[in-house]
Order: structure tokens, then sequence, then C-alpha cells
């Protein structure tokens, strides 16, 4: 005999779907939290800043940055005393001059066009005890953040860090979803298979989870980045394989966590009524396990996520840090804002450890090299910290109170 | 369950882990190009292998005695080419099979886990940065490299765990009991921005901090008790030991380190600075190597107080709302040891079970640090292997990095013997 089809459930009007519903109730306890709005908020900006800066190429931030910054029209005044050779990206190589009475900012005259250059140097040394805070000097964008010098080889570029933060922006994202959203998502389903399923199945997966949580993260993405790139062409290469081959060696040391916690939420949810009445009624065990456990066993997933995605940048910091710049990424300065602080640090370092302690040539002390790019990696990964806690709060019923 | 049958099932989950390990070590070691599995094994080719680990390589450069004119002897296989051909390069036949590549992957498995286990963990290269950084580490064995190192990580280790122990139980209970006051205010600021700060950011910040607060009174060059002659100031708190010779002119062995330190890299008898300093009978040296610890294990501490925090103020909060905690205040126990011996009990199972969680990124913290601070620690010796300035030095990469899994296991199944017996409903359930 069979059943006549049940009709579809019928939905009283005036109320929203449930799981709207569920969105809604969500957002009003969340909307309490100050804290959680404000990292609510500086993530929406940061997103914002992401969006413009790629959908819209900002004249100051889409040529490489040095030399980016168009001084004026050239003039053909004659005399230049100081020469000196600048790489343009556009021409190479070129023989630059100085104006002869420079404007206040130092311009020099680089291809065709004057451009700001950033001086550095010549600063007698009393100064390293007040250390400057008119930064335009050293900037050459609307934003007077300074610039970031990036040794490499004989050369010293300068980079302007107001650019390369506002074009980091979408890198630092791009990385950070991609990453956790790859390993959260593996994780997941490794995670919702051992618990559901169970016996030997489940044995031999939270042995590799194990296995894979006993090695230090850090230590294995450099183990793997290394090996990766030991196999890659050193310099040059397209910018998306690494890219790619970056975000698969972080991914693959990232499952593990999610699979732990799932198999935990799993574990306890499969033993509740509902799942018990899905049984009942026949369901097969995969739909069981797609559309009665998954479903309610992701919220703790939620809250690792949006912890987790504040931490990838600071890693990747702390790779480019040791000194992968060149490996992880196409070009230095990468503009992701882990790269950049690192790079940043690098610097500093360099100079305090070089210039800064002889009086005779004497420094500034390039505080804004670390202070700027430093801050945005840290209000990134502070607003990405209160979020998570907001939607913690939000979503365990028990902290309601 | 006795608590020594607890430890003796404990301990039998730990071979399976370790293997498991050595087993991705293996994975990520075989992917590795051959020239790189042979130097990390056997060091650097001599000299007189001209052609090092190529597997094959021009005539002329492989045998350069046998040109004659326009023609060269290839030795294998024996045939008469121009001295621009490919020969197949002997030496690489020979190392692979050494090295049991010619083996099935099971076999080398196998051999790779007898070697890992029997401490067999190769060579450091002769051409890495490690050789460059630290030429006395050049052909040195792997293992004799990092326990050369492993000490100074030691007592790094210790004593920032004594840093997070005397500082994240305290003051998470005060957040717990004064809750919303500013006290907890305070601590959640604290381990808000501990998870927004890497290490590297914040010890570099640190490092400026100091050095523009110490500039204006001391001048670029420091002059200390232990360095009457005055060392430059951004390394008067970075290294282990001060790096100016002039510092140690005044020792009777001149301008080098002290004889009880090689090359600046070990120290003998013990391998903690602090201790060999005092054991010479140097207590300003000692003192100086304790006051260049102090600042990176306050930065590795930060980030795991500020984890560690949370979860202590969060036990307590619960624990407080119990009956007991009611029961003992009604029954006139003061406040104070209501907290302290009642409540706060339960702290300390928190702050084990989250340490032994998060003991691997602590140590993972190590690298980093002790690259910032320059120190001479395993974690300093893996950060010079893996960078890429010169060639990679895999032996070093791969042998610290099995080192750090086997402590990292080894403290889980200490954490875990010690949360049985601090709390017995572990051994008995």
């Amino acid at each position: 005999m069979t059943l006549p089809p049940s009709p579809a459930p019928k939905r009283r009007r005036g109320k929203p779907h449930p799981q709207l519903e569920q969105l809604e109730r969500t957002w009003y306890f969340f909307r309490r939290n100050t804290l959680g709005l404000v990292g609510l908020g500086i993530i929406l900006s940061i997103t914002g800043v992401a969006i413009y800066a790629t959908a819209l190429p900002l004249p100051w931030t889409s040529v490489p940055i040095w030399c980016a910054t168009e001084y004026g029209p050239s003039n053909a005044a004659s005399g230049y005393p100081h020469n000196f050779v600048m790489d343009c990206p556009s021409t190479g190589p070129v023989v630059c001059t100085y104006e002869q009475s420079p404007p206040p900012n130092a311009a020099s005259f680089c291809g065709d066009h004057w451009y700001k250059t950033p001086v550095v140097s010549n600063i007698p040394f009393p100064s390293v005890i007040a250390p400057t805070l008119t930064l335009s000097p050293y900037s050459s964008g609307p934003l007077p953040l300074g610039g970031l010098t990036v040794s490499s080889g004989s050369r010293t570029p300068i980079y302007d860090i107001s650019g390369l933060i506002a074009r980091g922006a979408d890198w630092s994202l791009l990385f950070s979803v991609s990453i956790v959203g790859i390993g959260a998502a593996a994780g997941l389903m490794i995670g919702a298979i051992a618990g559901f399923y169970g016996g030997l199945l489940d044995d031999v997966l939270m042995r590799i989870v194990d296995v894979f949580l006993s090695i230090p993260t850090i230590l294995f993405v450099i183990v793997v980045v290394a090996v990766v790139s030991a196999n890659l062409p050193a310099a040059g290469g397209d910018v998306w394989v690494k890219v790619i081959a970056l975000i698969l060696g972080f991914s693959v040391v990232w499952w593990p966590f999610y699979a732990r916690i799932v198999r935990g939420q799993v574990l306890s949810v499969r033993e509740q009524k509902f799942v018990e009445a899905a049984f009942a009624s026949g369901a097969p065990r995969r739909r069981i396990l797609l559309r009665h456990i998954i479903p309610n066993s992701v919220y703790p997933i939620f809250i690792q996520f949006s912890l987790d995605v504040g931490t990838i940048p600071l890693l990747i910091g702390a790779l480019v840090f040791l000194g992968f710049g060149t490996m992880l990424f196409p070009s230095v300065p990468f503009p992701e804002w882990g790269s950049l602080s690192a790079l940043s640090v690098q610097d500093l370092q360099g100079d305090f450890m070089v210039s800064c302690t002889t009086p005779a040539t004497g420094c500034v002390i390039p505080w804004w090299q670390l202070v700027f790019p430093g801050l945005a990696l840290f209000f990134y990964a502070l607003s990405v910290n209160l979020l998570s806690d907001g939607l913690r709060d939000a979503l365990d019923p028990r902290l309601r109170r | 369950m006795r608590i020594t049958t607890y430890i003796a099932r404990r301990a039998l989950l730990v071979p399976p882990v370790l293997i498991g390990v050595v087993t991705i070590t293996f994975v990520l070691f075989t992917a590795l190009p051959v020239s790189d599995q042979l130097i990390a094994h056997y060091g650097s080719p001599s000299p007189k292998q001209r052609c090092g680990y190529q597997e094959t390589c021009s005539c002329a450069t492989l045998n350069p005695t046998s040109v004659v004119g326009d023609t060269c002897y290839c030795i294998s296989p024996p045939t008469k080419v121009t001295p621009t051909d490919q020969c197949v390069n002997p030496v690489y036949r020979e190392y692979y099979d050494r090295l049991g590549l010619n083996q099935p992957v099971v076999v080398q498995w196998a051999t790779y886990l007898y070697r890992t286990f029997t401490l067999h963990w190769g060579t450091v290269s002769n051409h890495s940065t490690v050789a460059q950084v630290y030429p006395q580490l050049q052909g040195v064995p792997v293992v004799t490299a990092i326990a050369w190192e492993l000490p100074y990580t030691l007592e790094l280790a210790l004593l920032s765990l004594w840093v997070i122990l005397t500082l994240a139980i305290p003051l998470g209970n005060a957040s717990a009991v004064y809750r919303n006051r500013p006290v907890d205010q305070g601590s959640r600021v604290l381990s808000f921005s501990g998870f927004a700060l890497p290490a590297f950011l914040l010890g570099n910040l640190l490092v400026l901090g100091v050095i523009l607060l110490l500039l204006p009174h001391t001048g670029p060059l420091v002059k200390s008790p232990w360095c009457p002659s005055g060392e430059p100031i951004a390394e008067e708190f970075t290294y282990s030991l001060p790096q100016a010779r002039s510092c140690y002119a005044a020792l009777p062995f001149g301008a080098a380190f002290p004889t009880w330190v090689a090359n600046g890299v070990h120290s003998t008898p013990t391998g903690l600075f602090t201790v060999d300093a005092l054991i010479h009978h140097d207590p300003w040296l000692a003192l100086d190597s304790l006051l260049r610890i102090v600042v990176p294990a306050l930065v590795v501490a930060y980030g795991s107080v500020a984890i560690l925090l949370r979860f202590v103020r969060n036990s307590m909060l619960e624990v407080m709302n119990l009956d007991y905690i009611r029961t003992a205040r009604a029954g006139g126990v003061p406040e104070a040891t209501v907290v302290r011996r009642h409540a706060g009990r339960n702290s300390m199972n928190v702050t084990i079970t989250v340490l032994g969680l998060t003991f691997a990124a602590f140590l993972g913290g190590f690298p980093v640090i002790e690259a910032v601070f320059h120190l001479n620690g395993i974690g300093e010796l893996l950060a010079v292997a893996a960078n890429p300035s010169q060639a990679l030095d895999f032996g070093v990469i791969f042998g610290s990095t099995v080192l750090f899994c086997l402590i990292i296991v080894s403290a889980n199944l200490i954490v875990d013997v010690l949360y049985a017996y601090l709390d017995p409903r572990v051994r008995l359930g």
C-alpha cells in the first residue's frame, strides 16, 4: 500500500521562514554587544576598502609604487646638479635628476615626469631621540603614512605605505577566508563522518587528527612551504601558482582543528530525539547526516572560523619575517598586511642595528613603517576576535544571560 | 583505575602518534628533489665529487683528466663523447642507492622511521644559510647541532611557562571575582590584544621602545658592568651573549668569547647560559644572560596568557555559582579563602588542560621569537635553516620539526597524567 503524498507544509502568513527567524534572533542578541558591533564595523569597512581597491584601481595604488607619484610636468630647465640612477617600472633604469631648487618634498625627475622622492637619510643624529611626526616627506599618496623601504640586493626602493595598506586589504581577506574556508569545509566533512559513523573509521580519522595536532601549525607551514618552493622555480612565476600553493599549503594544516570540534558536536547531536525520529521514519543515513546532523552542528564552526580568519595574516607575517617573502609571494613587497608588517620589521631591524648606532651617519628611526602596517594587522585581527566573541555570545544560549 | 594503569594506557597511545608524525614528515621529505634529500642526509658533497649530487653532468666536469682534444670518456656508461655531452654521475647513483631510493616506498618508509627513531637525522649542509650563520656547524650531524641549541630553548620555555602560570591564574581568578570591574576590563584588553599582536611585531615594538627610552640616557653605546667598553644599544638586550668582542677584552683569554662558550653557540657544561656563567664564577654575565632572556620570555608568554585568561575566567565564573561555594560562604569561611581554596583549585585543572591544548602553538612561537631576539636556540636554528637567502637546510628543518613534535607529544602525555592526578574523575571514568 502506498501512502498519499503529504501536502507541502503551509507556512502561516506573516511568520518568517524559521531560519530567517533564527537569524533575526541572533542579530537581536548580537546587537547588544557593543564590542562585537565595533568588530563588525571594522570588518565591514575593511571589506569596503578591499572591494574599492579591487574594483576601482586607485591612481596611487595601481601603479607599482616606487616612483609612483607624478609631481608635475617635465621642466626642461638647464643644469641638474644631482644625477642619480632610478629604476622606473615603465622605463627601466634611468638617470634621474633633482631639480635645481628642489621643492619642499624633494621632487625628482625620472623618465618624463617629476616624482616625489621620499628621503630618509641625512637627518642629524639627535633627531632620533624625538622621532619625526611629519611624514609627508616620506609618503607619496594622499594619506601621509610614510614610506616603506625594502632592501633587495643593492637597491633600497621605497614604497608608499598608505597605498600598500589599501592594496593589501583584499589580499589579506582572500588568504584568510579561503584558507580557513577550505580547512573548515574539509574538517566539517571529515569530523561529521567520523562522529556519525563511528567505529574503526572514527578511530583512524581521529588518530590522524591527533597526529596533525601535535605538529605546531607554523612549523608545519614552514616545512610545507619549503618543500613546495623547493619544487617550484625560485623567483618570478605566475602570481596565482604561488598564491594557490600558499593557500593549499595552509589548508593542509588547518582542517584537523575543525574535524575535532565538529566530531564532538556531532557526537552530542547524534543522540538527540530528532535524529532518532529521522531514523525511525526511515530516512537514509546520508540524508540524516547532511540534513539533520550537519546543520545542527555548524555553530561552533562559525565561532572558530571567525577566530581563525584573524590569525592567518599573523601567521603569514611570521613566515615572511622568517624570510619566506620571496618564496611565498611573486613580488616583494607583496601587499598583504602580515607580509608588510614583517617586511617593515626586517627593515627596521636593519636600520637600528646598522645605522642608528653610529652617531656619525645619523638617522631617523622610521617608526611609521612598523606602526602603520602593524596597526592595520592589529585592528584586523582584533576586530575579527571581537566579532567572534559577539557571535559566541549571540549563538550560545547559555551565555546570553 | 590506579594511576599507574592509567599512565600505562595513556602511554600506549604515544607510539601510533609518533609514527604518524614521522610518516607525515616522510611524505614531505620524499616530495623533495633527490639532490636535496641527499644533502639533507649526507651533507654537502665534497669538492672532490666535482659534479655533486646531480644526476647527469657534462663529461668535462665529471672527468677532466679524460679530455683529449674533442673527445672525453664517460665512465658510466663507458662511451666516448664530446666534452660537453652529458654523462651519468656515478656519485649520484651510488648515493641514490645508499639512501635506499631504489627500494619500494614501504621499505623507504620503514628505513626512514628507523633512522628517525635512532636519531640519524642527517647532516648540516656546507652551503646553506645555517652553514653561513654558524660556520662551526658545517658538516656536523643534525642531532649534535640540535643538542647544542636545545638547552637554551628549554631555559626560555621554562621561564615563559613560569611567567604564564604566575600571571594567568591570579589575573583570571581576579577578573572572575571582580567581574566587569576595572581588573576584568583590563584583562580583557590584555587578552584581546594578545590574540591580535603577533610575536614578531610585539617583540620588535618592545625593542624599539626600549631603544627610544634608553637612547637619551645612554647614547648609542651602552656601558654595563659586564661590558665596560660598551656595546651597541640594539645588541644590548638581543642575542644570548654580548656580541661585541671588546666586551671580553678584560677577560684572561682576550677578546674572544669565554672559553666555556663554544663560538658563541653552545655553552658547557649544562648548556644553560645563565647556569654556566654562575658555574664559571661570572655573576655579571649570568645576570646579563638572564636579562636577555626576560623580554622574549614575556613576549612568548603574552600570547598564551591571552588564551589562558579567558578560560580561567570562564571556569571560575561557572564554579563561583556552584552550591559548595555557597555552602562554604554560609559556613562563614572568609571570602578570600573561598576564592583561593575552594574555587581557585579548579582553575589549576583548566590551566593544565588549556596549556596542553595550546602547547603546540606555544612551542610554535619559538622560531619567530628566537629569530627576533637572535637567541641561540633550536627555534632560531630552524628559522635560519628555513631562511632562503642561501640554500635551505632540509636536514635541520626536518630534524627540528621532528624534535618539536616529540616535545609536544611527550608534553601532552605529561599533561594528561597530571590531569588524571589532579582530577580523580578522569581516571575513574
